[in-house]
């Protein structure tokens, strides 16, 4: 039994799925990890021509950057507009998401159709005309510019989320609080929004990973006291003359720490998250 | 209840201000609606709606940076007969439209084939699928700088590892395939992760009769799965599409639009004549063309996606 052809195919057929996997995984995180390493090396480690796969990592890059002003000015503007950012556009999109939920009003259509349009649109196709207005409005500069633009650009995506969850928090329940003489507000605040919590977490990480991650806008509407940690990173890249790998390592890794940690948090919702909204309910449709 | 003693006990004025309150709180509610949208609505207007109608505008007028306002005129299509004259913006749509293609194809293919292996029902599969998500949330400029340096002809990994130097950027061919592998590397699994929410949900009882019918792997695939498939798949590209197109972070880092205008994306082409050659009438006008471009696009992946629904 245990010699039969049978239980050696099973065997080879596993060891090619778990090779293959293993396969992907060093395709997708060896990058990754291969940075991480870089940062853990002194600058003598980094440029030896055959690369070093064992060393005693050293913190020595990880001080550097953060001893230096530059890295923690940016870090701290990214956490600031990040934050602002999922914040209000929390606070502005998902009362939104309730209403286009719940109630049947004029536009509601309009808005549908906006939010589509929304998320289509590429950034850069905004940016010029956005640059001469915060020029104007003397917000060019500043952090404010930065999260009027992330709210902007995630309101599709929250809304379309919590809209989803709103969905399906049974009618019944506000009916019920209304009987009980309970106001609009109070319905939505005690009733439908603790039980959209999930929905509100994903939009909230996604929120937050569009303006963590966001290069663009930052590169356009801020200088070099209120640029984000992206911005500051892309300097590294066009400097060929003192390319600091290891400092370049250490920031980067620095600047993927927390999306991670957050991200793995709602791993379940992330991918629906990311894919649903007006695409997604063409498809339900 | 003691809260209710305290307010029984308030002097008029007091009853008088929870009358006022109360009769506030019904009008706030009578205006539910327009005012929990209003939010949403006004951020949209004043940070999208407005400044689309101003490059607009100036897609169709004459003006130069350092003219006052007024001095602008209008000159009908002029700026767009302008654009479509000039070569390097022919040739950046182009080059544009096969990237998006390219890349989009292929992380659907990858993230498919990727998806299919993450749907066995095997033990620790659960860790792969979680690891897997990482490349999708990693900041782009880093995922770009990671790859800018891998891919170093002296000191990085990828040549060490193949045993010949190749110059992976400064090649126009090759340039472009690096800049879009890096993207296909990361959002193939946000493609193959988005997929295999689909297979989940693919139901086990029709496999099962098919198998029982006899019907092979491969039929089973092309009969069953993939036309199950088909919505997620169609989600996938229409997502891939709006964002492989507007393409911009991987490119900047990585070669800036060069070597020889060989990976001038789109973006990159707006954002030069926008903030170096501050030709902001022609830039507008490439936003618009860009902008048409997507939308047109994206309509008729939606109208393909409502088309299939009856059947």
């Amino acid at each position: 039994m245990r010699f039969s052809s049978r239980s050696y195919r099973t065997g080879f057929y596993y060891a090619c799925v778990y090779g293959s996997l293993i396969c992907l995984l060093a395709i997708f995180l060896l990058p990754l990890l291969w940075l991480l390493g870089l940062s853990l090396k002194t600058r003598e480690q980094i440029f030896t021509t055959p690369p070093l796969f064992l060393w005693w990592p050293t913190l020595e890059n990880y001080v550097a950057v953060l001893s230096e002003g530059n890295f923690l000015n940016s870090f701290w503007n990214s956490f600031l507009v990040t934050a602002s950012t999922v914040l209000v556009s929390l606070f502005a999109g998902v009362p939104a998401a309730y209403t286009i939920a719940r109630y049947r009003f004029a536009g509601r259509q309009l808005i549908f159709f906006s939010l589509l349009v929304m998320r289509m649109l590429p950034p850069i196709a905004v940016l010029l005309p956005l640059y001469v207005m915060f020029s104007l409005g003397g917000l060019i500069n500043s952090r404010m510019s930065l999260i009027l633009a992330y709210t902007t650009f995630s309101l599709p995506l929250v809304v379309w989320i919590t809209r989803d969850f709103f969905k399906g928090v049974p009618r019944d329940l506000e009916e019920a609080a209304y009987v009980d003489g309970a106001s609009r507000f109070g319905a939505f605040f005690k009733i439908a929004l603790p039980l959209a919590r999930p929905g509100i977490t994903t939009a909230a990480i996604l929120s937050m990973l569009l303006a963590w991650n966001d290069f663009i806008f930052a590169a356009i509407l801020t200088n070099s006291a209120t640029r984000t940690s992206p911005v500051l990173l892309s300097t590294y890249a066009g400097s060929e003359t003192g390319t600091d790998w290891g400092a370049i390592a250490a920031s980067g890794i620095l600047v993927l720490v927390p999306v991670i940690v957050f991200s793995l948090g709602v791993q379940k919702h992330l991918v629906s998250g990311l894919s649903s909204g007006p695409v997604n309910d063409a498809r339900v449709r | 209840m003691g809260h209710h003693d305290v307010s029984d006990g308030k002097t008029c004025a007091g009853g008088r201000r929870e009358k006022y309150l109360a009769q506030l709180g019904r009008f706030a509610d009578y205006c539910f609606v327009p005012l929990t949208v209003l939010p949403t609505i006004t951020l949209s207007v004043a940070i999208l709606g407005f400044p689309l109608l101003l490059s607009l505008i100036m897609s169709f007028v004459a003006w130069s940076i350092d003219e006052p306002v007024w001095e602008a005129e209008f000159v009908g299509l002029r700026n767009y007969r302008d654009l479509l004259a000039d070569p390097v913006f022919v040739a950046s749509l182009f080059l544009t439209l096969g990237y998006t293609a390219a890349t989009v194809c292929l992380e659907i293919v990858v993230g498919l084939a990727i998806a299919l292996l993450l749907n066995l029902n095997l033990p620790y599969i659960r860790f792969f699928r979680v690891a897997l998500i990482v490349p999708m949330m990693v900041t782009p400029i880093v995922a770009a700088l990671c790859w800018k340096l891998l891919l170093d002809p002296t000191y990085g990994l990828v040549d060490y590892l193949m045993r010949s130097p190749i110059i992976w950027l400064g090649d126009p061919m090759l340039a472009l395939i690096t800049v879009g592998g890096v993207s296909v590397w990361q959002n193939a699994p946000f493609v193959a992760l988005l997929v295999l929410a689909g297979l989940q949900s693919l139901p086990k009882d029709v496999m099962e009769a098919a198998t029982i019918d006899g019907a092979t792997r491969i039929a089973q695939f092309r009969h069953i799965t993939l036309p199950f498939l088909s919505p997620y798949l169609l989600v996938a590209l229409l997502l891939r599409t709006i964002f492989e197109f507007r393409a911009f972070d991987n490119v900047y880092v990585m070669t800036a639009g060069g070597p020889a205008n060989a990976t001038l994306v789109l973006s990159i082409y707006v954002y030069q004549t926008s903030f170096f050659s501050f030709d902001l009438t022609l830039a507008s006008a490439a936003s618009w063309v860009m902008l048409l471009v997507v939308l047109a696009t994206c309509l008729f992946l939606i109208a393909a996606m409502r088309r299939r629904e009856p059947d």
